[in-house]
C-alpha cells in the first residue's frame, strides 16, 4: 500500500498524476492520494490540482449531465470534475438501494432524497460521512444559513448528533399543498363579492352554484367542489383545506399550539370534518366522481366550465386559458368549533438532498463544492443558468434581473432543463425571493399577495416540523401505518358517502386504538419533544 | 406398437440397475441437451437463492444479505397479524379463481373456433386483432377502463343507460370490482392465450377427420371428439401451471383501479406489500410475504399435479 | 341421404355460429383498439371529457411529433431489435433441447430435472442477490445483462415439453434409433422440422418478452446509448407525467407552469407510445400464423 501511494506521489510530481487520476475517477487509488490535495477554505478554485469524483443523481432525461452548461461552469471554477451515475427519476429509488447493497458507492449523492431512516441506517453503518465537523470550516455559506435558522440545524441533525445530509431549503415556497381556487365567473354571476368565511357560508355558496346555473348553459351541470383519486392518495387535494376549518393542521400528524401531537384521524376535528363532508356529499355538492376520477378527467370538467371550487397550482391550469387574476384563491374557512382556521404551511426544508460516502477521497472538497449552492450566486446559477443565456441583470446591486429571449424560440423551461440539473428534482440548494427578483410577472405578484393575505397573514404555520425518528421508531411506525392508513382511507370514504353512518364513529375510534393509533401519536410526541428540547 | 410397449415397461422400477445405466449411457446426448438450461437455472436462480434468508432478517442493504441481523418470524407475524390478513387472502384467492374460471376456457374456445375457419383473410384479421390488446400497457388499460366506466360520460355507462337500464357504480361499488378486473383482463389476454392452443391444434391428424366425415360425424362432434382431445395435454398442463400461480395477482392494475370505496374488494396481497414497501423499501417484509405466497402456490401445484396424474396421463412429473 | 343433408345443415349452422362468435369477439376487441388509435391523435380535452368516443376529434399530431423528435428513439428501436433477435435465439437454443430431453420418457432423471427447474418458478433470491450475480459476472451495463439473466423461462420449457410429448410420436424416435440415428441428429433433423408450430410460439413468447421488457435495462444499464425502446419511451412518459404530482421539493412556479403545458400532451403520448411500440411486433404476427395450420406435421411425417 505504502509503496503504491508513494508511486502515485511520484507521478503527481511528474505532472502525470492529474490526468491519470481524471481517468480512473474516485476508486481506491485516489483515496490513497487524498492527503496531497489541499482544499482552499474560500474562493475558487476549490482545489489547485483537478480532481475527479463520482456523483449519483436522479435524472429527468432531457439532457446528459456532462453537457449541462451549469455543471461545466462549476467544474471550470472549482477544478472538481464529476462523473455522473444517473438513474431515471422514477427508478432512482431502486437503483439507490442496489448501490447500497452492492457497495458500489458513488462519492456523493445529489438530489438523492435520502429518507430519515436511510440517513440513520447508513450513517450508523459508516457509509455516509458525518458532516457537522466539516461544516464550520468548509461550508461557510451553509453555516451562515444554519446560524440564521437554528430550526434547520435541528431538523437535519440525526438523533445520534450527526449531520449526514444537507437539505433543500425553500424559503420562497409557502404552500403545503396546492391551494384551492374559486371560479371567478361563478362568483360574479352569483353576485358574491365577499368570499365565504365560515363553513356555513361556504355551504350556502356551493348550494347556490348547484341550483342557480352560474355557467349559464341552462343545464344543472355545475359541480360545486371536485376532487381526484390517485393510487397514492384520494381527495387529498381538498382535504387539507377543509380539515383546517375544524382545527386540524394536517391529515395525519400535527402538533397543536400547546405542543401536543395529534394523530388526526382519531381527532374530534376529523369527526366534524367527516360530518361536513357527508353533508356536502348528500346534497350533491361534492363531485360524486371524486373517489374514482383521474386528474385529467377533473381537468376536462374544469375546461368545460363546470367547477366552482377546486385545487390546482393555479386556477387557469384547471380552467384552461391564460393566467387570470379573476379566479381568487380559497380563503380558509372556519367552523363553529374553532376560533380560527388551521392553515398548513410548507416546512421549507427537505432533508437528504446531498450526502458524502466513505469512499469519497475528498470529502472537504465535495462539501465546499456543494456549499456554493447555498450562496446566492450558486443558487442562482443552478436555478436559472448562467447570466447571459436566459436572463441578465438589470441592476446587479439590488439583484433585479430580466429575461432574455429563449434561443431558437424554445419553451423557456425546456431550455432551462438543458442548462441545469435542478429541474424537478430535490437538489441541495436554497431558494430565496432574491433569485427570481424582477423575473416575476404581474400574475406571480398577484399570487404571492393572495398567499400573503389569505394564508400567511391568517396564521399559517408548519403542522409538524421535519424531524428524525430513530430506526426502531421508524420501523414501528411503518408497520403500524400499513394497516392504519388503509383503514382510515376506507372509513373516511365510507363516512363521507354515507356507506357508514356517523354513529359508527366510536367503533371506528376503538378500532384505530386497537390498531395502535395512540402509539403512532406517542412515538411522534417523543420525537417532537426531543426536537423541541434540542 | 411393440416398441412402445417395451419403453413403457422400461419405466417400471423392477428393472435392473445395469439396464438403467445402459439407458443413461445410450441417451448421454439428452444430458447435454439439458446442460445449458441447468447451468442457467443454477447461476441465475439457485445461486441468488441465499437471498431468501432476508425474510427472517432485517435487511439493511449496506450490511448485505448475510450481514443483516436475524429477526426470526417477525415479518411473518406482522403479516399474519395484520387487521386485513383474511380479507387480503380472500380477495387474492377469489380474484384468482374468478379469473381462472372465466379466463381459462375462453382462449380454448376461441382457438377451436379459429380452427374451424378456413377463409384466410377473415381468420388472419380476427387473430391479429384479438392478439393486439396483449401489448397495451397497464397504465393505459386502467385509464381506458376508468374512462369507459365513468358515471358522467363513460361509453359503457351511456350504452347501458341508452338501453333503459340503470348503470351500476362500476368504479366505486365493491361488488363490481372483481368483475371489472376479470373481464378487462379477459379482453386483454384471450387472443394472446389462443396462440398456444393453435400450435397444439396443428398436431391434429387430418386422417382422423376424414375418417369421421365418412362416418357421418357432424362438425361439432368432430371438434369435441378429435380436436379437443388432441389439445387436452396442453390444456391440462396450462391448468396446472395456472394453479401454481394462484396467489400471484399483480399489483399494478389493481392499484390503478383501486379507490377507497372499493378497497374492501380490491385489496390483495401484492397491493398490501406494495404499500408497505412504499414507505421505506422493506425488502425483508416483502420477501417474507413472497415466501408465504410461494409455499401456498407450491402446495396447490403439487396437489393439482397429483390429481392430474391420477386422472389423466398428463402431469408435470 | 336425408341424414347427410340434415347433418350438413347442422354443420352450416355450427359454422355460422362460429362466424358470429368470432365477429362478436372482433368487435369487442376492435373498439378499444380504434379508441387508442383515435385517442393518440385527438385533443386531450376531447378524450378526457368523453367527447371523443370512436373517431378522432380535433386532430393533432403533437404526441407523435414529441415521440419521434426525440433523438434517442431510433437508437432505442435499433437496440431493442438487437436485444430481441439475439435474446430470442439464445432462448430457443436453451429451451428447445432441454424441453425435448424432458419430453423423453426414457430420459432417466427427468423428474429430478423437472423439479429442479420448477422450483425456481416459486423461490427466487430477489432483486439484490440477482443483481450481485450479474455484477460479479461483469455484465453490468452490457447487452449480456439483458439477455443472459432471462435465457430461459420455466413456463416456456414446460409448454414446449408438453408439445413434444403430445405430438412427436414415439414410433418416430424408435424408428430413428433403429436406423442408427443419434439423439442429436434425431432432434436436429427430424424433431425440429416437425415442430415448426412450437418453435414459432416460443420465438413469439420470448421475442415479445424481450420487446416489452424494461425492468432489466432499468436495473442493469447505465449508459443511455444502450437503452432499448421501452426505456426511451418511459423516459418521455416520466417527463410528461411529472405534472401529476406537483407537490414537494424541487417544484417552483415555473416548473408547475411547464408541467401544466406538458400535461396536455401527456395523455396524447400515453396512447401514442402504445402505437409506436406495438405496431412493429404486431406486424410480425401474421408471418408466424402460417405455422399454426392444422395437420402440417402429420402430413409431413406420413408424406
Amino acid at each position: 500500500m505504502n509503496i503504491r501511494s508513494k508511486a502515485w506521489k511520484l507521478l503527481m510530481v511528474g505532472g502525470l498524476g492529474a490526468s491519470l487520476l481524471a481517468g480512473c475517477g474516485g476508486g481506491e487509488e485516489a483515496a490513497n492520494n487524498a492527503e496531497s490535495v489541499t482544499v482552499s477554505k474560500e474562493g475558487f478554485p476549490i482545489v489547485e490540482q483537478p480532481i475527479t469524483l463520482t456523483m449519483m443523481a436522479p435524472d429527468v432525461g432531457i439532457q446528459n449531465w456532462e453537457d449541462m452548461v451549469v455543471l461545466q461552469e462549476m467544474e471550470k471554477m472549482s477544478n472538481i470534475k464529476f462523473e455522473y451515475k444517473n438513474a431515471p427519476k422514477d427508478s432512482f429509488e431502486t437503483k439507490k438501494n442496489l448501490v447500497f447493497a452492492s457497495e458500489d458507492y458513488p462519492d456523493v449523492f445529489y438530489a438523492a432524497g435520502l429518507t430519515a431512516s436511510e440517513q440513520l441506517k447508513y450513517g450508523e453503518q459508516g457509509v455516509l460521512v458525518p458532516l457537522e465537523g466539516m461544516i464550520d470550516e468548509y461550508a461557510p455559506n451553509f453555516k451562515a444559513l444554519l446560524d440564521e435558522y437554528p430550526d434547520v440545524r435541528k431538523s437535519i441533525t440525526a438523533p445520534d448528533g450527526h449531520i449526514y445530509s444537507l437539505p433543500v431549503v425553500e424559503f420562497s415556497q409557502h404552500w403545503y399543498r396546492n391551494p384551492m381556487w374559486y371560479n371567478g365567473e361563478f362568483l360574479e354571476k352569483l353576485g358574491v363579492d365577499k368570499l365565504p368565511e365560515t363553513t356555513e357560508e361556504l355551504y350556502d355558496y356551493l348550494k347556490r352554484v348547484k341550483e342557480e346555473d352560474p355557467n349559464g348553459n341552462g343545464e344543472a351541470d355545475e359541480i360545486p367542489i371536485s376532487s381526484v383519486t390517485t393510487p397514492a392518495a384520494n381527495i387529498r387535494d381538498i382535504r387539507t383545506w377543509l380539515l383546517g376549518a375544524f382545527g386540524a393542521y394536517e391529515e395525519e400528524i400535527y402538533v397543536d399550539d400547546s405542543d401536543v401531537v395529534h394523530y388526526t384521524p382519531m381527532d374530534e376535528s376529523f369527526k366534524h370534518y367527516l360530518e361536513y363532508m357527508n353533508r356536502l356529499w348528500a346534497d350533491g355538492l361534492l363531485d360524486p366522481e371524486s373517489f374514482s376520477q383521474t386528474a385529467e378527467q377533473k381537468k376536462a370538467k374544469g375546461q368545460n366550465n363546470q367547477l366552482a371550487l377546486f385545487s390546482d397550482w393555479n386556477a387557469y391550469m384547471t380552467k384552461g386559458g391564460e393566467p387570470s387574476t379573476e379566479d381568487p384563491m380559497f380563503l380558509p374557512v372556519r367552523s363553529e368549533y374553532v376560533e380560527k382556521a388551521a392553515i398548513a404551511k410548507n416546512r421549507g426544508i427537505t432533508t437528504g438532498a446531498f450526502a458524502i460516502t466513505k469512499t469519497n477521497p475528498h470529502p472537504e472538497a465535495s462539501l465546499r463544492w456543494v456549499d456554493y449552492l447555498y450562496s446566492y450566486e450558486g443558487a442562482l446559477l443552478f436555478n436559472k443558468g448562467p447570466e447571459g443565456t436566459l436572463w441578465e441583470y438589470e441592476n446587479e446591486a439590488d439583484r433585479t434581473k430580466k429575461y432574455l429571449p429563449v434561443p431558437d424560440g424554445q419553451d423557456r423551461e425546456d431550455y432551462r432543463a438543458t442548462l441545469t440539473p435542478n429541474y424537478g428534482i430535490p437538489a441541495p440548494t436554497v431558494t430565496t425571493d432574491d433569485i427570481g427578483k424582477g423575473l416575476t410577472t404581474d400574475f406571480d405578484t398577484w399570487v404571492s399577495e393572495e398567499t400573503q393575505t389569505k394564508l400567511l397573514d391568517n396564521g399559517a404555520r408548519i403542522p409538524f416540523p421535519a424531524l428524525f425518528l430513530t430506526v426502531e421508531e421508524q420501523s414501528e411506525i411503518n408497520s403500524l401505518n400499513s394497516d392504519l392508513s388503509t383503514y382510515v382511507k376506507q372509513m373516511e370514504a365510507k363516512f363521507i358517502t354515507g356507506a357508514e353512518p356517523m354513529s359508527g364513529w366510536d367503533n371506528y375510534v376503538a378500532t384505530l386504538k386497537k390498531m395502535g393509533a395512540e402509539r403512532v401519536a406517542e412515538i411522534n410526541q417523543a420525537a417532537y419533544d426531543r426536537w423541541k428540547a434540542n | 406398437m411393440k416398441a412402445s410397449k417395451s419403453s413403457a415397461t422400461a419405466e417400471l422400477p423392477l428393472l435392473k440397475k445395469s439396464s438403467k445405466r445402459a439407458k443413461i449411457l445410450a441417451n448421454w446426448e439428452l444430458y447435454l441437451f439439458m446442460l445449458p438450461a441447468l447451468l442457467y437455472f443454477l447461476i441465475f436462480h439457485y445461486f441468488p437463492m441465499y437471498g431468501i434468508q432476508i425474510a427472517f432478517k432485517n435487511f439493511v442493504p449496506s450490511m448485505g444479505v448475510t450481514g443483516s441481523p436475524w429477526v426470526g418470524f417477525d415479518h411473518f407475524e406482522r403479516f399474519f397479524n395484520s387487521y386485513y390478513f383474511w380479507d387480503l387472502l380472500w380477495n387474492t384467492f377469489s380474484i384468482s379463481f374468478y379469473e381462472l374460471a372465466i379466463g381459462f376456457p375462453l382462449p380454448i374456445i376461441l382457438a377451436l373456433a379459429f380452427n374451424e375457419i378456413t377463409s384466410g383473410k377473415f381468420k388472419k384479421t380476427v387473430q391479429t386483432v384479438t392478439y393486439a390488446p396483449h401489448f397495451i400497457s397497464v397504465v393505459v388499460m386502467a385509464g381506458m377502463i376508468i374512462t369507459f366506466l365513468s358515471p358522467s360520460n363513460g361509453m359503457i355507462v351511456m350504452l347501458i343507460e341508452a338501453l333503459g337500464f340503470n348503470a351500476p357504480q362500476f368504479l366505486t361499488d365493491p361488488a363490481w370490482f372483481k368483475t371489472m378486473y376479470v373481464l378487462s383482463g379477459v379482453w386483454q389476454s384471450t387472443g394472446w392465450g389462443t396462440i398456444i392452443y393453435l400450435a397444439a391444434l396443428s398436431g391434429v391428424d387430418p386422417q382422423l377427420h376424414e375418417a369421421a366425415i365418412v362416418d357421418g360425424a357432424s362438425r361439432f362432434k368432430r371438434v369435441l371428439h378429435i380436436n379437443l382431445p388432441t389439445i387436452l395435454p396442453t390444456i391440462t398442463i396450462m391448468l396446472i401451471l395456472n394453479m401454481g400461480n394462484i396467489l400471484t395477482v399483480g399489483y399494478e392494475k389493481i392499484l390503478l383501479l383501486q379507490n377507497s370505496l372499493n378497497l374492501e374488494a380490491s385489496d390483495v396481497i401484492s397491493t398490501y406489500v406494495y404499500r408497505a414497501g412504499l414507505v421505506d423499501a422493506q425488502y425483508s417484509f416483502s420477501t417474507a410475504v413472497g415466501l408465504f405466497n410461494s409455499v401456498i402456490n407450491v402446495i396447490l401445484l403439487v396437489t393439482v399435479n397429483w390429481i392430474a396424474r391420477r386422472t389423466s396421463s398428463n402431469s408435470l412429473w | 341421404m336425408v341424414k347427410a343433408m340434415q347433418e350438413s345443415k347442422g354443420d352450416k349452422m355450427f359454422l355460422i355460429g362460429t362466424y358470429i362468435y368470432l365477429c362478436i369477439a372482433l368487435v369487442i376487441v376492435l373498439y378499444p383498439l380504434i379508441y387508442i388509435l383515435s385517442a393518440s391523435i385527438s385533443s386531450p380535452q376531447a378524450v378526457n371529457s368523453g367527447e371523443m368516443w370512436l373517431f378522432p376529434k380535433d386532430i393533432t399530431w403533437a404526441g407523435y411529433e414529441l415521440v419521434f423528435n426525440n433523438p434517442k428513439i431510433w437508437n432505442g428501436y435499433l437496440n431493442t431489435i438487437i436485444y430481441t433477435v439475439v435474446g430470442t435465439l439464445l432462448n430457443l437454443a436453451v429451451t428447445l433441447p432441454a424441453a425435448y430431453a424432458l419430453s423423453r420418457s426414457d430420459f432417466i432423471g427427468r423428474n429430478w430435472f423437472m423439479g429442479f427447474i420448477l422450483l425456481t418458478m416459486f423461490f427466487s433470491g430477489g432483486l439484490v442477490p440477482t443483481y450481485l450475480v450479474v455484477k460479479n459476472l461483469g455484465l453490468i451495463d452490457t447487452m449480456g445483462a439483458l439477455i443472459l439473466p432471462v435465457a430461459a423461462s420455466v413456463w416456456n420449457i414446460v409448454v414446449a415439453r408438453t408439445f413434444f410429448q403430445s405430438t412427436i410420436p414415439k414410433e418416430l424416435q424408435e424408428a430413428a434409433h433403429i436406423d442408427g440415428c443419434t439423439n442429436i441428429k434425431l432432434f436436429w433433423k427430424i424433431v425440429l422440422p416437425l415442430s415448426a408450430p412450437i418453435v414459432a410460439v416460443m420465438a413469439l413468447f420470448y421475442g415479445v418478452g424481450h420487446w416489452n421488457s424494461y425492468f432489466s435495462s432499468l436495473i442493469y444499464l447505465n449508459s443511455e446509448s444502450k437503452y432499448p425502446l421501452q426505456m426511451v419511451l418511459r423516459q418521455i412518459l416520466v417527463l410528461q407525467e411529472m405534472s401529476a404530482e406537483m407537490n414537494g421539493a424541487g417544484v417552483s412556479g415555473e416548473i408547475a407552469q411547464a408541467m401544466n403545458s406538458k400535461a396536455e400532451t401527456a395523455s396524447l403520448i400515453k396512447y401514442g407510445v402504445i402505437v409506436v411500440s406495438t405496431l412493429p411486433i404486431i406486424a410480425v404476427y401474421p408471418f408466424l400464423q402460417r405455422y399454426f395450420v392444422q395437420g402440417v406435421m402429420i402430413g409431413s411425417v406420413k408424406g
